[in-house]
């Protein structure tokens, strides 16, 4: 059985590297890729794949070593996979090409908003749109009576009262949250801060978070967190999204690329009983970011090299491949039918969700120096005009350090 | 040897060192155990909160994946057997039948040879005997204890283990042969000579043994960045970038473990008297041809020891390979971290179980057929460093 | 063995220690005082992104970094003097914690709530790995000869074990509604979580340790134990010692070197903890000295490496080490002084 599985992975590994079933063309330059490690980069790499001599490496963490292994003369990787903070990080640093011609040349079928231009040249080909919204247990809901939670407050109220239903499963837990301290955290924080309109930055990159809208952000966060499990600054998405799979949490925001997994009957127990909606409502909009994900070619290779990259990566998010995992993300990609694990995102989007202001350039710094300290105040470390303060602080030195201010 | 305690302990205390010490060995061994338990059964099973459900595996069983009584009593059996014979008979015939003086060669045959016949007879041979086994046994045939290898296969040939398996071999024997040649060298030097200088290079050894690693890696890593710009002046356009290349951290753990294989290597050079290089020195050999002929044919026990610990300090190492190897180069240890990253499901997360038990089965039998020597390893550094 | 060829046996060995050791070290010293910065500038920027609704454009004023003719970031290296010590103590917030008489204040600051775990850390798990070590030792003496090896056997397991993997398994049969917590949970009839606050993933971390050191101290101990002299273990009973009196006045003394030398080894390696917080992921609770230097390390979201301030981390985590050290090397160098004399 052992020999007979090591036997065939043996012979499909070599057949994976030569096959070009699915592929229009026949890929003879050798090219590695660098992409996040998430469903539909498995789908993307995979029909990449199909077209010969693409090594792909999948990692979640790729922003780490993104940057420098672009840098590397001759880089490292020649495709890269990026979100919109991964993008500003290559595009600041030059280490991405221009893909203008290649576009007239072999990708005049590609829709004008998967063209992410910066001072009129595309630089990187976006291939779909994420982020995150409600989601939550519509039979408990039902059952209780309670109506869809539109805004925060509502939420909580929501908790309130399933947490006195102690019978049920998800009333010890009610709220699942992805504050796990870092990326995690600072998104969490972005998300709501965004969603009440409040500004980052001021003049020449200085903070400005230390406001009335930070404050009442934070207390937001807060309020949700008294309802979570007490580990909530270790969960991140994987976490919340098993919590709800075993039935412990009857609400969360989590990505809409996680959608799909609630009803995998594989895993999850609440299979068809989870509805998808928009993000809840901040003061001035959906408290919610946007963020696409898309392809991006390094500057460090030859033009050849250049030319059959572009051709693959063409072939990784063609139709076909799409048609083959609608649901595995909200793709841009035309052939994309709209299911309703992708309702939430969608709805999220109607209701205003700003993108993630990756442009800016403290963003980074200051997503940073969120993701370390908001947890001081969820703790009760420290007040919130303190903790907001001190991540202002962080960030000034961070930023400093860098050369932004 | 007589027994060293003269007088014979108290029931009652000789019973509670006793149960110490069962006590201990439970303690020592179970979160190995566990982990090794979690990551043969199904998801759902791996992470129940009840601890007979994770031993059993009833939701792993109920998909037919499990082992009988059969199975399990043959497998136990075939294991201590091949355990007993490696160590009575494979020595035996190692020794007898190794070329002198090549005694490592024989070793790596007898290894190699030993471990493919056992793979092939526990993975190839024995499940379809068992299978028929269990098919005429009736109702000792049926599975009992729910056992799933998918998680294995998966980590090893879907997540691509084999590369990073790959890699740290690449690094841990590049690491343990250079190390050993600059070790012994310098070993046998400061052991022999007496002077001042060879104390000083020796107390700052140890200092820089007690150094973190971090602190060495933010030396190395802008320069390893850079690489290919300061090298440009020498090498010109064929300049390496250095960031990411194996040999750069092959170079670095090597650097870093000499202190303690100086150290290790010098108290074990000291245990062989000098009078056995100066009669050969007497005898016309220069002190190299002297430590090459005469020491290093004795120095076998004391090489392979801190050949074991040099192999341990690569095989475990974290942080400095996480910060130097890119994605395509990294080593199992890093890989794990990175797995953590790349969970979307609970699947994941018993994959990743099992690649960590992936990576310290080979540190298990490595205790097994090293004991002696890791043991002794231990006490020549302690008490005669 | 004369100069010449004293020098030929250590030659590559001290030239590895000097090239990644000894200047990497000279290096991070002088990159302490320095800050290397992009150069910016202010540009508008028009910037088209897609959306869920289609594309949109916008032109921002945007702080840029200066690309240069290679086609490389421009950079400027600057001497800074202590500015990059400042910036990890953090000094004015020092200030405002002692203003308000405050330790937890004190503890928010990230260099010192490090440099208060790892020392705590070491010093807590230091007597407690000498005793579980002589302990397990004294049994392992005491227990009949048959079961001695497979009992070291099982004792070699918790120290080969790759730290990373051992945290990971701790985490694994701890977190959430891990195997131990429920048990926990189950026999104090409460609720538990474990890494739900800093002083328990602190207890975690130790207990790890501890399970990680012993063994080591325990062979040490055993090895000892073998050799310690009949004479004076007859002689002591002869005078009429009971078991407790023989281990305090014969054993602990011969095993005194043994001891030293664990100690030695257990504060170099304990002070360096930081695969523990990587394995217990417990970056918002607690926190190492090392982890901190790791941490300025690792790319941030805006892909730079804070590499300043991990210079000037990695050198005050050097001058603690040092300081550590300096009684038992003035130990050492006594007694060697002493056999020269």
């Amino acid at each position: 059985m052992f020999l007979k599985k090591l036997a065939t992975a043996v012979v499909v590994t070599s057949i994976a590297s030569g096959a070009w079933a699915g592929c229009a063309f026949e890929n003879g330059t050798e090219l590695k890729t660098l992409t996040a490690g998430f469903d539909s980069w498995k789908a993307v790499t995979s029909a990449m794949a199909e077209c010969g001599n693409v090594t792909s490496t999948l990692d979640q963490d790729f922003k780490d070593v993104q940057a420098d292994a672009f840098a590397a003369n001759p880089s490292l990787y020649q495709i890269g996979g990026v979100n919109n903070s991964a993008f500003s990080i290559l595009v600041n640093a030059g280490t991405i090409r221009p893909l203008d011609d290649l576009v007239a040349k072999y990708g005049s079928h590609l829709k004008p908003s998967q063209l992410i231009k910066v001072n009129g040249q595309t630089m990187a080909i976006a291939m779909q749109v994420n982020n995150q919204h409600l989601m939550y247990r519509e039979d408990v809901f039902k059952e209780l009576r309670i109506p869809e939670p539109k805004t925060h407050a509502d939420m909580v109220a929501a908790a309130a009262k399933i947490a006195k239903y102690t019978s049920l499963s998800v009333a010890a837990t009610p709220i699942g949250g992805t504050y796990a301290a870092g990326w995690n955290l600072g998104e969490e924080f972005v998300n709501n801060y965004l969603g009440n309109g409040g500004e980052f930055f001021g003049e020449g990159n200085a903070p400005s978070i230390n406001n009335a809208t930070g404050v009442a952000t934070l207390n937001t966060m807060k309020d949700l967190a008294a309802y979570m499990d007490p580990e909530y600054l270790v969960s991140e998405s994987t976490y919340v999204q098993q919590q709800f799979q075993q039935g412990k949490i009857a609400m969360a925001t989590l990505w809409a690329t996680r959608a799909a997994a609630m009803d995998n009957a594989e895993e999850s127990t609440v299979v068809g009983k989870v509805k998808m909606a928009s993000a809840p409502m901040g003061s001035t909009r959906a408290a919610a970011t946007n963020w696409w994900d898309g392809v991006v070619l390094a500057a460090n290779m030859t033009d050849e090299q250049a030319d059959a990259a572009f051709r693959v990566v063409m072939e990784g998010i063609d139709t076909e491949m799409v048609l083959a995992n609608n649901d595995a993300a909200v793709w841009l990609v035309d052939g994309y039918v709209a299911g309703s694990a992708a309702q939430g995102a969608l709805d999220t989007a109607t209701n205003g969700a700003a993108p993630y202001p990756s442009s800016l350039a403290g963003m980074g710094a200051m997503h940073s120096a969120l993701g370390n300290g908001v947890g001081a105040f969820l703790t009760g470390e420290k007040d919130a005009a303190t903790a907001l303060a001190d991540i202002e602080a962080a960030y000034i030195i961070a930023a400093t350090e860098s050369g932004l201010m | 040897m007589k027994d060293k305690n003269l007088i014979q302990l108290p029931f009652a205390l000789r019973l509670s060192s006793y149960f110490f010490l069962v006590f201990w060995c439970l303690v020592a061994a179970f979160p190995i155990f566990w982990i090794s338990v979690m990551s043969v059964k199904l998801p759902i099973d791996a992470f129940n909160s009840s601890p007979l459900n994770v031993i059993f595996g009833p939701e792993t069983l109920n998909q037919n994946k499990g082992l009988s009584f059969i199975d399990i009593t043959l497998g136990l059996s075939i294991i201590l057997f091949t355990a007993k014979l490696s160590t009575g008979w494979l020595v035996r015939m190692v020794s007898r039948y190794s070329p002198d003086g090549y005694q490592w060669f024989g070793w790596v045959i007898g290894a190699m040879t030993f471990g493919l016949s056992f793979i092939i007879i526990f993975f190839g041979i024995m499940p379809s005997a068992l299978s028929l086994l269990n098919d005429i046994s009736g109702p000792l045939g049926n599975n009992i204890l729910g056992f799933s290898t998918e998680h294995y296969a998966t980590v090893w040939f879907e997540k691509g283990f084999i590369k990073n398996f790959q890699n740290s071999l690449m690094v841990t024997t590049g690491v343990v042969t250079i190390s050993l040649t600059f070790g012994t060298l310098a070993g046998y030097g400061l052991a022999r000579s007496g002077s001042n200088l060879a104390f000083w290079i020796l107390i700052i050894a140890l200092v820089f043994r007690a150094l973190p690693h971090s602190v060495l890696v933010t030396g190395y890593l802008p320069f390893f960045m850079n690489s290919a710009e300061i090298l440009r002046p020498i090498f010109g356009d064929a300049a390496p970038t250095l960031y990411g290349m194996p040999w750069a951290t092959i170079a670095v753990l090597v650097a870093i473990n000499q202190p303690f294989t100086i150290w290790m290597l010098r108290s074990f050079f000291q245990s062989i008297p000098s009078e056995l290089d100066e009669a050969a020195r007497v005898d016309g050999c220069s002190h190299f041809q002297a430590f090459r002929r005469v020491i290093m044919p004795v120095m076998w026990p004391g090489v392979i020891t801190t050949g074991l610990f040099s192999f341990l300090l690569a095989y475990n190492d974290f942080l400095v390979t996480s910060l130097l190897l890119e994605a395509q180069n990294t080593t199992m240890v890093p890989a794990i971290a990175g797995m953590f990253n790349m969970e979307t499901t609970t699947t994941d997360q018993v994959i990743a179980v099992a690649a960590a038990v992936s990576i310290i089965a080979p540190l298990f039998f490595l205790v097994m057929f090293f004991q002696r020597q890791i043991v002794s390893g231990l006490t020549a550094g302690a008490v005669k460093g | 063995m004369n100069q010449k060829t004293f020098f030929a046996f250590i030659g590559p060995s001290v030239l590895m220690m000097v090239l990644f050791i000894a200047l990497p070290l000279a290096t991070v010293l002088k990159q302490s005082f320095y800050i290397n910065q992009p150069i910016y500038e202010t540009l508008e920027v028009e910037t088209c992104t897609p959306t869920f609704t289609g594309q949109v454009c916008s032109v921002d004023l945007k702080t840029v970094p200066v690309i240069g003719e290679n086609g490389k970031v421009l950079k400027k290296n600057e001497f800074v003097g202590l500015l990059n010590y400042q910036n990890v103590i953090e000094y004015p917030r020092v200030i405002a914690a002692f203003a308000d008489k405050s330790w937890r204040q004190f503890m928010t600051i990230d260099f010192w709530k490090a440099l208060r775990f790892t020392l705590s850390f070491t010093l807590i798990t230091l007597p407690l790995v000498l005793l579980f070590g002589l302990l397990i030792a004294l049994c392992i003496n005491n227990a009949a000869k048959s079961i001695r090896g497979p009992v070291i056997f099982v004792s070699l397991l918790p120290m080969i074990i790759t730290p990373v993997i051992g945290a990971l398994s701790i985490r694994w049969l701890f977190i959430g509604d891990g195997i131990l917590t429920s048990f926990l949970e189950w026999w104090f009839a409460k609720d538990i979580a474990m890494f739900a606050q800093a002083w328990t993933i602190e207890f975690m971390m130790m207990m790890y340790r501890v399970w990680h050191v012993a063994p080591f101290a325990a062979i040490v101990f055993y090895a000892g134990l073998q050799t310690v002299n009949q004479d004076t273990v007859e002689s002591a009973i002869i005078d009429g010692a009971n078991r407790w009196e023989k281990l305090r006045y014969v054993l602990l003394p011969h095993l005194m070197p043994l001891i030293v030398f664990v100690t030695l080894i257990h504060l170099m390696d304990s002070y360096r903890v930081f695969e523990e917080v990587v394995g217990f992921s417990s970056q918002a609770y607690v926190i190492s000295l090392q982890w901190l230097t790791y941490d300025f390390l690792m790319v941030d979201q805006s892909g730079n490496r804070s590499i300043s301030r991990a210079s000037a981390s990695a050198m005050l985590t050097m001058i603690g080490i040092v300081l550590l050290l300096i009684p038992v090397l003035k130990g050492v160098w006594r007694d060697y002084k002493d056999k020269r004399l």
